[in-house]
């Protein structure tokens, strides 16, 4: 009896695991995110910007104050806890700065923590308690609709104006990126964006000339076609498909040069996105070239660029190299290094050219990537006084020149590039300069400073699907189609869990 | 009441004393965070996941229907069926192998068993230094790439074909110093006695390890079998290195874990859905330990 129960309770227990193994095994469901949301209210349908603003943030008046006079009446040291994701020689940057800061005054003093990187830094503030948050958090650029949806921060805005902090000397693309509905919400700090890497080599043995790289689509594509057509090399460009380069930035850089919207709302930057638009006629027409491009062999799609170094390592390929590749500005420093090393033969480090980003449009342009300072509000006037005092000294033009110089990260502010050492090392190595020089004059409109979403990473993950699957030869505006209902299931849900 | 009875009510208070302080931990940094997780996973979440509201229990059904997670689920199960059958028996036998009485034999056997020392980290660097498909060393092995053309365009991480037995091989080999280890001092718990009776028999090589070894390493395979799987099942770092789950759009090496915490996954900021997820691995690997224990523990010998 009792055998026989217990033998007809472990079958019952194999029978639910073969139930879900069959079920696992059947027939698709629908994607993952669609799931449960049966409550979840409908994708909002109008989605023009000239729809009335949703949730509109409170102006700077309603939003936690800065007194940067508090800190005049401090007593004692004030003692600041600052959460980074810098490594490597990055962090070694940064903690030289900020030795250098807390040797150069006795009121405040910094602590550094690194939290290991972007993605851990902003996981571990989004799962904190109010209570164990930092005074102050470097942020990366596809976070701040989530940092402001926390309700969590003094906008640096807020300093700028009580302390009439003179921001005429920055870069009015790498402010714009954080600020939305009428409000600067973090300090731009290390900035960087996408550039072309090319092989002079190539260039001259194809009868180019190796100091004029391309800007516009239509030239990518002739000097690609003689580089391919001479021999020079096997492919004119490497192309990759990651989230985090070519998957994730070819629709968003391109849209934001052409000054169109990515997504409703002004780019999210009168109001929350509530939908993305980037599979109209321009993201079909974009892609459509860029799949043309790799179907006539004058580029070669390296993939995911889950090493992060797939593309760039496409140029020193012995056998079927690529004369172009696109990749972060950031990267030059590594590739000048392994350059000298002789990765490439018979190419030196004088051989590698640096241009801005090709793409549609006319002058050279491009949003910026990097990361941010957000001042955390923990109801103390005096920390964050003392972090405006950090922050102040982070982004100074003498900050900004050694820091831009020892990482390859540009300068926020113009009057930085008067000041050594980063003077010199424009003046002897231009290259270093072109990310710096593209990131060109102030946006005039929100669309030319590219879309800020709620869910900014997944919807980046879910175009450098859709471009992959563009290039492998899948149908352009139908694969868009799929993608953008994708991208606003998130955006609808995002919406209805932090509206 | 029975004097066995009234017995056994007398030691409840010492009992509970005893068994307090591990039922304490045991609620909880176990079952609360499991009761926890279960709920989390019909709710959707802000960004903080301080705001949650329920949407329904029909989430896990969904979740278990939607296309994500039954890839990710087949993903899982083909990884565990190379990873674990190959790992074993390299394991066995190079342990075989290296159970011989002779001179420098610790050498070799400091070499098989060096893999523990390789953090999974550096491990899948090594690797993308061999596959990758421009400058890797494989790629640049003409013969082998007149072959496996494969090699190169696009690279075995890249192809959709090829990239999670890649992964796996790599994760074989960072797991191969582990089992080397458990088997060898399983080999060396079986008594000499029995192989030389075997032999004085006339059972040859072959016969005396399928018929002794073999059977008296029971236990042994047992124990390395269950954590082999259940490493496979929670294999992270080799993917996100290796391939970030990808090749895209096939996700082709996105397993289940890679689908609850990896940084490409789709549901990443989404606690609820992550939750959902995470519960219906638990219950599937609860089955399968269930599975593994009864019908491979019935088999096993534990000796008199």
């Amino acid at each position: 009896m009792n055998m026989r129960t217990t033998k007809t309770r472990k079958n019952a227990a194999f029978v639910a695991l073969m139930a879900i193994a069959v079920s696992a095994c059947g027939g698709g469901g629908g994607s993952i995110v669609d799931s449960g949301t049966t409550e979840a209210p409908a994708t909002s349908d109008g989605g023009s910007s000239t729809e009335a603003p949703s949730t509109s943030a409170a102006p700077l008046s309603e939003l936690p104050p800065c007194d940067p006079t508090a800190l005049d009446g401090a007593d004692g040291t004030v003692e600041l806890t600052f959460w980074h994701g810098m490594n490597g020689e990055l962090e070694k940057s940064l903690v030289a700065l900020t030795d250098e800061y807390n040797a150069s005054q006795t009121k405040v003093k910094i602590s550094l923590e690194n939290q290991g990187g972007y993605e851990q830094t902003l996981d571990k503030y989004l799962q904190s308690g109010s209570g164990s948050l930092p005074d102050l958090v470097q942020a990366p650029e596809y976070a701040v609709q989530v940092l402001n949806d926390t309700d969590s921060n003094v906008p640096v805005g807020a300093c700028i104006e009580a302390d009439a902090y003179d921001t005429s000397d920055f870069q009015a693309k790498a402010l714009d990126q954080y600020f939305t509905e009428g409000v600067q919400w973090a300090m731009p700090f290390n900035v960087s964006d996408p550039v072309l890497y090319y092989n002079k080599k190539a260039f001259e043995a194809a009868g180019l000339d190796p100091e004029t790289p391309p800007t516009s689509l239509e030239e990518l594509r002739t000097m690609s076609q003689t580089i391919v057509d001479s021999g020079a090399a096997a492919f004119g460009l490497a192309l990759d498909t990651g989230a985090d380069s070519g998957g994730g930035w070819f629709l968003e850089q391109w849209f934001a040069k052409l000054g169109e919207p990515f997504s409703d709302n002004d780019n999210g930057r009168t109001a929350p996105s509530t939908k993305v638009l980037f599979d109209n006629q321009t993201g079909v027409d974009l892609l459509t070239e860029l799949q043309s491009l790799v179907d006539d062999g004058l580029a070669y799609n390296v993939g995911d660029n889950a090493s992060g170094q797939d593309a760039l390592l496409k140029l020193a390929d012995p056998d079927k190299p690529a004369a172009m590749t696109i990749a972060t500005s950031a990267a030059l420093g590594t590739v000048l290094s392994v350059v000298a090393a002789g990765t490439i033969a018979g190419v030196g480090v004088n051989d590698i050219g640096v241009g801005p980003m090709p793409g549609p449009g006319g002058a050279p342009g491009a949003i910026v990537g990097g990361a941010s300072l957000w001042i955390v509000d923990n109801g103390d006037a005096v920390k964050t006084a003392a972090s405006w005092d950090f922050v102040k000294f982070l982004v100074s033009a003498q900050t900004q020149s050694t820091w831009a110089a020892a990482t390859g990260y540009v300068p926020v502010r113009s009057t930085a590039l008067d000041l050594d050492p980063v003077k010199t090392t424009y003046a002897e190595d231009p290259r270093f300069r072109v990310a710096y020089d593209q990131l060109g004059e102030a946006a005039d409109s929100p669309a030319s400073v590219g879309a800020i979403l709620g869910p900014q990473r997944e919807i980046r993950n879910i175009t450098a699907q859709a471009i992959a699957t563009i290039l492998q030869g899948a149908q352009v505006d139908t694969t868009l189609k799929a993608a953008a209902n994708a991208a606003n299931s998130l955006l609808a849900d995002y919406l209805a869990s932090n509206g | 009441m029975s004097g066995a009875t009234k017995r056994r009510w007398r030691d409840v208070p010492l009992a509970a004393v005893m068994l307090g302080p591990s039922l304490v931990v045991l609620v909880a940094f176990v079952l609360y965070p499991l009761g926890r997780a279960v709920w989390l996973g019909q709710q959707r979440c802000n960004v903080q996941a301080t705001k949650c509201r329920s949407v329904g229990w029909g989430q896990y059904t969904d979740v278990l229907m939607s296309n994500e997670f039954q890839s990710a689920v087949w993903v899982t199960v083909k990884f565990a069926l190379i990873t674990v059958p190959v790992g074993l028996a390299l394991g066995i036998g190079l342990a075989v192998l290296a159970d011989k009485h002779m001179r420098h034999i610790g050498f070799f056997r400091t070499v098989f068993s060096s893999t523990v020392a390789t953090s999974v980290a550096v491990a899948s660097l090594m690797w993308l230094f061999l596959l990758q498909p421009s400058v890797g060393v494989l790629a640049n092995i003409g013969w082998l790439n007149d072959i496996f053309p494969v090699i190169k365009e696009p690279g075995l991480l890249n192809d959709k074909g090829t990239a999670l037995s890649s992964v796996a091989i790599s994760s074989i080999w960072a797991n191969l110093g582990f089992t080397f280890i458990i088997i060898t001092a399983g080999l060396q718990g079986i008594p000499r006695e029995l192989q030389e009776s075997a032999f004085v028999d006339g059972a040859g090589g072959w016969r005396r390890f399928t018929n002794v070894t073999l059977p008296l390493l029971g236990p042994t395979l047992l124990f390395t079998t269950v954590v082999l799987t259940s490493r496979a099942f929670q294999a992270y770092g080799e993917i996100d290195l290796l391939t970030n789950g990808g090749p895209v759009p096939q996700q082709s090496t996105t397993t289940v874990t890679y689908l609850i915490y990896g940084s490409s996954s789709i549901i990443k900021s989404n606690e609820g859905l992550k939750a959902a997820v995470a519960v219906l691995l638990f219950v599937i690997l609860l089955g399968l330990s269930a599975l593994q224990f009864r019908g491979l523990g019935k088999r096993v010998h534990y000796g008199s």
